[in-house]
């Protein structure tokens, strides 16, 4: 029923705004004009945006937030609202290995949540949490579209199947 | 909506109905009982609660009637057995994650949840599971939170965009972990509180007025708001003596502003059973001494005495009368009259920021109301900052942009907030809005206005061209800054921009809550600065009802004059040079009238008896006159004062207290629509003035920061601790589950300066 101009210039912010804003290397920068010429409503790079910021920093730290919501001329309430919706974006700082442990169907019937107690007990930390030295943070995910080599846990970005309390321990143990 | 007619069959009964009508509301209009949480008239639609639900014949499963527009040949049912059904099933998933417990929570009593549940919940609750437990918490000084009894209508997110174009709350998460919130947890936002308004729960609360009493405590009263020009109506509601809270939900008051309120409106109370309100009409026996209490009958006969002896020793005139544009017409009527008939003087002014005299003296067209605004094609907005000063007019202008797809045309020196809307800002020098006067009343000028203004001559034919090209309603609007000419020239521009199809009408952006009505009850208008000036001069004794302006303050002369009287609510700089002080009444203690920037006169109602020995002003004003030998007649009733302004006064004739009794059928001043008129030495005066002006000077283009106006503390505003948290920046506390009022400590050196309410 609303139109609302495309683009809109957002003039305040309904929240306190970090003081820093993130800055980023020319190379970052340009990658950055890419995705945004790749769309007539500037407000649509958002979740490539979102990806490359964290990549850069981390996680999506009040800097990089900043940024977003001024480079893509969003409230920061936009970005709030996109960030959280997402499991594999942060807000918070995540470790440099982020467990997701897969709770859905197979992988629970084959016993994902002996696989999470593992990690919990090795780890020293709950679900949702990180290690104090940064190392690694630990959550449970939906579904990862690896039934077939169930039970399965993805650190950052591979894939580890058919896990076993041993395939556990020793994957922990070469990344600590 | 378009005037065509189409059929709808509802529950075997055939409605002829508007084209593009919703079938929620035909069927509500129509006494077909549809319950529903999300959906909310003039918000965009979210069709997520799905408790309206309704069969339509050759539709597949049960449709939203909140969604549907009615179409030709429509066979509907809101009535069923399935339909039943599904809407039971919904309610119980609602309540799944639902804490049940009533009994504490604020909205119990008049929670719209509690209510359908009531119609439409089973007995027993089937869920065994563990509920999500969410702590409470707040998200400012003013919203407490409590996540949990949230159904996600998302009310609160669409005000927050839609009305207030901020933007501040918003859904986090997903799924069953979805919940209301913003970014770091802490609200910067201009606090209106309307997403506590609109929550049809109690997951968002008056963070004021938390655990304090229990709405059917609670004795109902609708009034009008006491702080801008937009009159806004209100329910106040009070238990025995004293004021709780203020809200506009639409099942106690239904006035011209819906469930809008402001900051100061809807959280700005507090200062009506404040400790600090003066209590016992005070004298100050000698110059320099101290404001000792005394009973009425001798201040009233001190006061008396001491008048009669300056105007007999000194003349009428050395008496001067002033009033606020604070106070009831009825309170206004009366000072008036006491001057007029009672000394006879001729010097009476009121104490406003700006007069719009010159304004009303050539009004060539009908005021805008806030639902012409709304519905208007093209507006036109010169300086002025209404989301700070008429938060309502600002929330109508935003609307109309947005849902009803306005055009906004912005003239102003700062790019103020509502510039987000605008389809065109012009950015002039600060100081340079007459020169849009003059931009409007011809080309002729336009390259003098636009090299002083700043801007390229060829906006201003733009602007032009769009009024003149607008099919439907054009509101002019304008703030304090246009000089008397300037605002003739405006007050003209029905005549310049008539035409087919066309209607221009005007809005002025008055400042107090019955500066309007101030206007029309002055004969003669005289500034209150000049009254000041004189001080000591000609004029040695003032009576003055509320208390000057800070920018009044600093030459006020007041020190000079041999008498000063002041009816107030509390000891303010004014008091200061008083030698007789009356404790005034404030609005929530006394009946009367107030005419909004609609010119809308709208009734103030007793909420509560008033406070320590407060009286009603105009009742002060005839108790002295009656001490001087006039007998107003009034006795003790405001309308029989109003009777009298309507007797008198042309614009006010034929109203009557019973007449405006409906908040939701305000009825408007008959002000004298001026005839057309040759202008020239109207637009030879500004050119004048704006040739004056300098061609450098500097644009500003920071966007004033939110609340910069709202947050201030005045008078009244001051009396409200959270206000002191707002002015000082609204810090963030260490924890948001207690209220920041017990966490954060305000001492002076972080208070922002002191200044107008
Ligand atoms: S259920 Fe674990 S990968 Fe699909
Ligand atoms: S009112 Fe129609 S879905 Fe909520």
């Amino acid at each position: 029923m609303s139109q609302q101009p495309i683009n809109i210039q957002r003039l305040s912010q309904p929240v306190q705004m970090p003081d820093e804003i993130a800055t980023f290397s020319p190379k970052v920068e340009a990658e950055i004009d890419r995705h945004l010429a790749k769309y007539p409503v500037m407000r649509s790079a958002i979740l490539p945006l979102m990806f490359i910021v964290q990549r850069e920093r981390g996680y999506l730290d009040p800097p990089g937030v900043s940024y977003l919501a001024k480079r893509l001329n969003l409230r920061i309430t936009d970005i709030w609202e996109v960030a959280t919706f997402y499991s594999m974006l942060h807000l918070k700082p995540i470790g440099k290995y982020h467990i997701q442990v897969c709770k859905t169907l197979s992988c629970k019937l084959l016993g994902s949540d002996k696989i999470t107690q593992l990690c919990v007990k090795k780890l020293g930390i709950k679900v949702g949490e990180m290690t104090a030295d940064g190392r690694f943070s630990l959550s449970e995910v939906e579904c990862l579209g690896s039934c077939g080599t169930a039970p399965m846990f993805q650190i950052n970005f591979d894939y580890h199947e058919n896990l076993t309390a041993e395939k556990v321990d020793q994957i922990l143990e070469s990344l600590a | 909506m378009s005037t065509e007619l189409v059929k709808v069959t509802i529950n075997a009964k055939d409605f002829q109905v508007p084209k593009g009508a919703r079938l929620i509301d035909v069927c509500r209009e129509n006494q077909f009982d549809i319950p529903s949480f999300c959906y909310y008239a003039d918000l965009a639609l979210q069709a997520s609660c799905r408790m309206c639900l309704v069969r339509i014949e050759k539709m597949p499963k049960l449709q939203t009637s909140c969604t549907i527009i009615c179409t030709d040949g429509m066979v509907v049912t809101t009535q069923s057995e399935e339909i039943e059904k599904a809407r039971r099933s919904m309610l119980e998933f609602l309540l799944a994650n639902h804490p049940l417990d009533c009994p504490v929570c604020d909205r119990g009593g008049e929670c719209e949840l509690q209510e359908l549940t009531f119609d439409w919940g089973n007995l027993e609750e089937r869920f065994i599971e563990q509920k999500n437990a969410r702590a409470e918490k707040y998200l400012s000084p003013m919203v407490a939170n409590d996540p949990q009894r949230c159904i996600l209508c998302k009310r609160c997110t669409r005000v927050c965009d839609e009305w207030m174009g901020e933007d501040a709350i918003e859904a986090g998460n997903r799924g069953a972990n979805t919940v209301i919130g913003t970014y770091g947890g802490w609200l910067n936002c201009s606090q209106c509180g309307n997403c506590i308004e609109v929550c049809p729960t109690g997951t968002l609360l008056d963070g004021t007025y938390r655990h304090q009493a229990r709405p059917w405590e609670l004795t109902q009263t609708i009034s009008t708001c006491t702080y801008c020009s937009d009159g806004c109506q209100m329910s106040l509601g009070s238990r025995g003596d004293e004021l709780m809270r203020i809200v506009a939900r639409d099942r106690y008051v239904n006035g011209l502003n819906g469930e809008f309120l402001c900051i100061k409106g809807r959280f700005g109370h507090p200062f009506v059973n404040h400790e600090e309100r003066i209590r016992t009409p005070l004298i100050r026996y000698q110059k320099g001494g101290r404001l000792v209490p005394a009973t009425w009958d001798e201040a009233i006969r001190f006061t008396a005495q001491k008048l009669d002896g300056i105007v007999a020793a000194r003349g009428n005139n050395s008496l001067a009368v002033v009033g606020s544009p604070r106070l009831t017409n009825e309170a206004l009527y009366c000072l008036r009259k006491f001057a007029a008939e009672v000394v006879e003087t001729e010097n009476y002014a009121v104490a406003d920021a700006f007069s719009l005299k010159p304004f009303f003296e050539s009004l060539g067209g009908p005021l805008a109301t806030h639902q012409d605004i709304r519905h208007a094609k093209t507006i036109v907005l010169i300086g002025g900052e209404p989301e700070e000063l008429q938060p309502l007019t600002a929330k109508q202008i935003r609307q109309a942009v947005r849902n009803g797809g306005a055009k906004l045309i912005l003239i102003n020196s700062v790019p103020i907030r509502l510039r987000e809307q605008a389809a065109q800002f012009i950015h002039i020098r600060p100081g340079t809005e007459n020169a849009a006067a003059l931009a409007l009343a011809g080309n002729a000028d336009d390259a003098l206005a636009a090299r002083k203004m700043g801007v390229e001559a060829a906006e201003l034919e733009i602007l032009r061209q769009t009024i003149s090209e607008t099919q439907g309603d054009v509101v002019l609007m304008f703030g304090g800054e246009l000089s008397a000419e300037a605002q003739a020239v405006v007050a003209q521009m029905p005549y310049t921009f008539a035409g087919e199809g066309r209607r221009i009408l005007l809005h002025p952006l008055a400042l107090f809550n019955n500066s309007v009505g101030a206007l029309d009850l002055d004969v003669n208008g005289k500034s209150v600065s000049d009254l000041l000036d004189a001080a000591g001069v000609s004029i040695h004794a003032m009576y003055m009802a509320g208390s000057l302006l800070p920018e009044h303050m600093p030459k006020c002369g007041l020190s000079k004059l041999d008498f000063l009287v002041v009816q107030e609510l509390f000891e303010t700089e004014t008091t200061a040079f008083a030698d007789v002080v009356f404790p005034a009444a404030s609005f929530a203690e006394i009946d009367g009238t107030f005419t909004n920037n609609d010119g809308f006169v709208q009734r103030v109602r007793k909420s509560i008896e008033p406070v320590h020995q407060s009286k009603p002003d105009w009742l002060i004003v005839s108790e002295l006159a009656k001490e001087l030998g006039v007998d107003f007649g009034f006795e003790r009733s405001a309308s029989a004062v109003f009777r009298e302004i309507a007797e008198r006064i042309p614009a006010y004739a034929d109203l009557r207290y019973p007449l405006l009794k409906d908040e939701s059928h305000p009825l408007q001043v008959k002000h004298a629509i001026a005839s057309k008129r040759e202008l020239a030495k109207e637009i030879a005066g500004i050119r004048r003035a704006v040739a004056e002006l300098s061609d450098d000077g500097v644009k500003v283009s920071e966007t004033p920061q939110v609340g910069h106006e709202l947050f201030k503390l005045g008078t009244l505003t001051d009396k409200v601790p959270q206000f002191h948290l707002l002015a000082a920046g609204n810090p963030t506390p260490a924890s948001f589950a207690i209220s920041p009022l017990y966490q954060i400590t305000i001492d002076e050196g972080i208070k922002r300066e002191k200044a107008v309410a």
